[in-house]
Parts: C-alpha cells; structure tokens; sequence
C-alpha cells in the first residue's frame, strides 16, 4: 500500500505568482496531519491540488495511490473534502444534503439514508436534520460539511481550516470529533490551519508552510525540541536562592532571563525529565521550593526560527492572503454574498 | 460506528465517474427544491405576464378590428401564447443565476471534488427548469380559459403548447446556465435578463408585425422569438394543422439545441481542472 499523500516538487502558480513553490510531503496512513501556516502561504492552494480542484503546474502529487491529475476520479472516490466556509446550500435541510453527498458518491438509496442518520448523530446533529441549513450556526454548519465529507467513509479526509471562525466550545467540540473519527476508523486525516493550538493539539505531524515553500516539519514535539530545551521557572526562599541559582544554572543548563527577580529561570537540557532531579538537588541543598514552571517551546517559537516572523497574533496583520482561492475570487469575496434565503 | 469498509459503494467501472441518471435525478430535485423554496423568485414570472396581457387586453382590445389584424376572437386570444412565452423566459433565468451562486459560493467545488458525472450538474438544472415549465403552461392556458381565451386546436394543441414551454424553458434554462457557468457570477446572469425583455418586445408578441412600421418592423420581422411567437399562437387561434405544431415544436427544438450546446461547451470549459 502506497502513502495516503504523497507529493514531490508540488508547485503552482498563477501567472507571475508562486502560490505554491516546491512541496514534499508523505503523510502516513492513520495519521493526523497538519498544514500550519499564515493566510497566504499556499496552504489551500496545495490542499485544492490535492483533492484535484486544481491542476499542479509543476511536481506530482499522489492521494490514496492515484495521481491527482491523471486519475482524477480515482483520487475523487477515495477522498473527503471540506472546504474552507463549508459552502453549504442553505435552502436544503441537513438530511437532504447528507442523501445529495452519497449519491454524488455512488450510494444507492436506502444505504444512504442509514448512513446520513448515523453520520448526523455521530456530529450531534440529529435534532436538527430536517432544519434547513440556513439556520444552523457556524459550529453546526461545519459540523454538517464534516458529516457530508464522511459519507463515503473515505480513506483520506481534507479538512482545510476547519474551525476558522468558530468561537472556542465549537473548536473544541469538532477537534474531538476529528480526533475520534482517526482513533475509530484510522481514517487519515490532512488539516490545514493558521492556530498554533490547533496544530499542536491535533496534529501528529506537522509541516510549517510559508511563501509555497515547507519550512520545517516533524511532530510538534520534536520541533519544538529543535528550537531548544524547555525553560525551568522556579522560586525558592530568599535564603538558599543564590546558592540555587549558582548549582541549577551549573548543572542543567544555561541560565535564562527570568520574569521576576524572585525566580530563577534555567534552559532545562534534559527536558521535563529533568525536573525530578532538580527538585532533588534543591532538597539536597535545604531549599524551599515555593513555585515551578516548565514552559516548552511553542510552535510559535518554531515558526518564528524558521522563518523570523511570529505566527501568533499575525492573523490580523495579514491582509495580502488572496493567493488561496485558486483562478476563482478568493475567499474574502465569496464569504461576501450570501445564498437567497440564508439567514447567517 | 461502522469501518470504512463497511459502507456499500455501488462502484462502476473504475476511473470513471459515478451513474448519471441518480446523479442527475438528485441534481434535478436540488434545482426544484431551490425553486420551490425561493417563491420570490418564480412567482413574478407568473404575475407579471399576466398584468402586462391585463393592461394590453384592456387597451389594445379594438386592434383586433384592424385590416391585416390575424382572426382571433379577442385581443387575449391574441395574447395568450405570448403570455405564455413570457412566463416561461422570465422563469428560466432563475436556474442559470443558481448555477453561478453554487460556483461563487463554493459548492461546485464540492461537486467537482465528488466522482460526480459531470453533465448531472447542468441536465439537473434543465430538469428542475422543465418541471417549472410544466406548471407555469399550464397556469396560464388555465387563467387566459377562465377569461373565455380559448386554444382553437383543442386539447392536442394544449398539449403541444406544453411541450413548447418545456423547450422554451429548456433553451432559456440553457442561455442561463451557459452565462452562469462561463462567467461565475449570479449577476452577469440576471444582467441578461434586459436583453430578453427587448427581444420579446421587439416581437410580435403584443402587437401583429403586419400592424407595424418602419424599423421596428423590419427587426421584429427578423426577431426569432417572432417566429416562435406566431408558431405558437397559430395553434391557439386555429384549428389544429400538422404543419403549425411541426414549425412550433421544430423551432422551440431549434432554440434548446443552441443553447444546450452553448451550456455545454461551457460546463466542458468550466469542469477542466483549472
């Protein structure tokens, strides 16, 4: 069996611009897969190549053993899409997209109806299957395109930013369900996202994307281990601190700056499991311990060392992100007219 | 919850896409539901003709004394297939304008990321516009009998009144959907709708094109909505003749290709991976 994703020099671009510039990927059977980066960065350019929206001007790409240009519909069967704004008709109710999204798959009629219901109730939607979608919030709406990408039971699932938008309850709800759908039927998932959380809580590996071009990649623990051990935050009683300060910094690591001058601050070389040692040590010595910290690397710190700027925070600085939406108007312009009879 | 494997996939011959006809069954009853449900954008389609026979028949009435005036009973006699017409050409336009929301909105992408035949996308949407056909021939020959306007060729040439609406809507369907899939805009689509407008009025639609001068008449001579326009009303305020339902159908069949053709150049052009 071939990888799930397979891609090798993946480019495209649009007349002068570089959208995508050179991707390699191998994402791995039942894995999480995260494609982290700012709006712009080619993100859901290389996802539309991927599920065969858009053609690659450069580089191959595989999805599910099938080349996403030449079998096209090979890859279309194999694969779940659901696509930035969930487009999802208004006018129809939830059951009867779920029928429409099997027989564009194939599904005969009563095997379709079986598996809309269970899909609906799987993402907690089952009250409101025969609601039209136009009503639904933005939590339920992405909800349901999770529940329409399901229908086929596909071996690979796109999910390109899926929780853009969604206050904190919904984003938590429908990484559990993502995350649950992969640990149930391994079904192998490739997301993209600007969050640095949700990178981290979701992913088992990620690749950080900036300007088409794959700056780092790895599991989020091992990126973070690259850019460095983790600091060590503590404070002991005023009377040992000296002395504790001197044997922390001289035994486990450099000494860091620390937040307050109470605190001693330690880039731990060993990791977190070091942690026990110092707290021997610091017996040893006769200290106190009052207050400990450990503060891993943040994906953020992994973004900003390869690429010198910040992720976190750059959402609302970025204004230039309209190389995403392939030959069609970017996203901003279709986010901007509604469906007749919508009412969100 | 059940595997991945446990879901029966009627699969066709592999690399290919899946079954048109159920494909484009769903597509059809997508197209009338969004019909059904946007009542504001069908139920002037059915009014409107009316109002305007209403103000014709009311004023226009004594033109049916003039020499060179075809023998009709009355002016909405005279009025009913253009009513008709009307109607179904108001009504046609709504599917098009669909098609380039779902392109603008980004269902199509979900379509285009499904197997889906691809010609089920636009043969829905003509389906759905038939239906809306059906019913709109219909309401009117219904309305124009109430008022005492009757079809003179009898219930044969009811029915072919009704075949030629199901033509028409699928031509004007066509011209809609052709726009809307060529360009991606739901407005481009209803910019057109202008252009209908004058064609039909430029016809002899309202008015007999023996009755009129000048310009207006050499182009409404010329004007293929005229030539629909006395096929079909040929079958109303005559008795029925094979050569009249041959040239209402022949030319109805003349517009759908046209403009099926056209839409289906652009789906071609539209579904290439871009």
């Amino acid at each position: 069996m071939s990888l799930p994703i397979q891609a090798a020099g993946l480019r495209r671009s649009f007349g002068d611009l570089v959208a995508v510039d050179g991707v390699d990927l191998e994402v791995r059977e039942g894995e999480i897969f995260g494609f982290l980066g700012p709006n712009g960065a080619g993100k859901s350019t290389t996802v539309r190549m991927l599920t065969t929206l858009l053609r690659p001007t450069g580089g191959w790409a595989r999805v599910a053993g099938h080349d996403v240009v030449t079998d096209a519909d090979l890859v279309r069967r194999s694969i779940g899409v659901a696509l930035q704004d969930a487009a999802i008709d208004p006018l129809m109710t939830g059951n009867e997209l779920l029928r429409l999204q099997a027989t564009l798959h194939g599904i005969g009629r009563i095997e379709a109806k079986r598996r809309g219901a269970e899909l609906l109730e799987r993402v907690g939607l089952t009250a409101a299957g025969d609601r039209r979608v136009g009503g639904y919030s933005g939590g339920m709406r992405r909800r349901l395109d999770l529940a329409l990408s399901l229908v086929h039971a596909p071996a690979v699932l796109f999910l390109d930013e899926p929780t853009t938008g969604l206050d904190p309850m919904s984003r938590i709800a429908l990484w559990e369900e993502v995350r649950s759908l992969n640990a149930e039927n391994g079904t192998t998932v490739l997301l993209t996202t600007q969050y640095l959380e949700e990178a981290d809580q979701l992913a088992g590996r990620i690749a950080i994307i900036d300007r088409g071009r794959i700056v780092s990649e790895g599991t989020p623990q091992t990126l973070k281990a690259q850019v460095g051990a983790p600091t060590l935050v503590l404070r002991v009683d005023a009377g040992h601190r000296d002395e504790a300060r001197a044997v922390l910094s001289g035994r486990f690591g450099t000494e860091r700056p620390a937040p307050t001058p109470e605190a001693i601050a330690v880039g731990l070389d060993g990791g977190a499991g070091a942690v026990a040692d110092v707290v021997r040590v610091l017996d040893e010595l006769g200290a106190e311990l009052e207050a400990m910290e450990l503060h891993e690397p943040s994906l953020d710190d992994v973004f900003a060392e390869a690429t010198g700027r910040r992720l976190e925070g750059a959402e609302e600085a970025t204004t230039d992100g309209d190389d995403e939406g392939g030959t069609e108007p970017a996203a901003e312009g279709r986010r901007g007219r509604r469906r007749r009879g919508g009412t969100s | 919850m059940s595997g991945p494997g446990a879901v029966a996939v009627t699969t066709p011959a592999p690399g290919r896409a899946t079954a048109l006809v159920p494909a484009t069954v769903a597509m059809g009853r997508r197209a009338l539901l969004s019909i059904v449900r946007q009542p504001a954008t069908w139920v002037p389609g059915l009014v409107f003709p009316l109002l305007i026979a209403a103000v014709n028949a009311a004023s226009l009435s004594r033109t049916v004394d003039l020499p060179g005036f075809p023998p009709v009973d009355s002016f909405l006699q005279f009025l009913l297939p253009a009513t008709l017409i009307q109607g179904v050409l108001f009504g046609g336009i709504v599917g098009g304008a669909d098609i380039a929301l779902d392109i603008q909105d980004g269902f199509f992408d979900r379509l285009m990321s499904s197997p889906v035949a691809r010609p089920a996308i636009l043969l829905g949407r003509l389906g759905g516009a038939m239906v809306l056909g059906v019913v709109q021939a219909l309401f009117f020959i219904g309305v124009f009998t109430l008022f005492g306007a009757r079809v003179e060729g009898g219930p044969v040439a009811v029915a072919v009144l009704v075949v030629v609406a199901v033509l028409l809507a699928v031509s004007i369907g066509g011209f809609a959907a052709g726009i809307g899939l060529r360009t991606g805009s739901q407005e481009a689509v209803q910019n057109f709708f202008p252009l209908v407008f004058v064609l039909l009025f430029i016809s002899s639609a309202f008015f007999p094109t023996a009755l009129m001068t000048g310009w207006f008449q050499w182009v409404a001579e010329r004007n293929p909505l005229s030539w629909m326009m006395n096929a079909a009303r040929d079958l109303v305020i005559s008795d029925l003749a094979f050569d009249d339902v041959v040239r209402a159908v022949g030319i109805a069949c003349g517009f759908a290709v046209v403009t099926v053709s056209f839409a289906a150049m652009q789906l071609r052009r539209r579904v290439r991976m871009p």
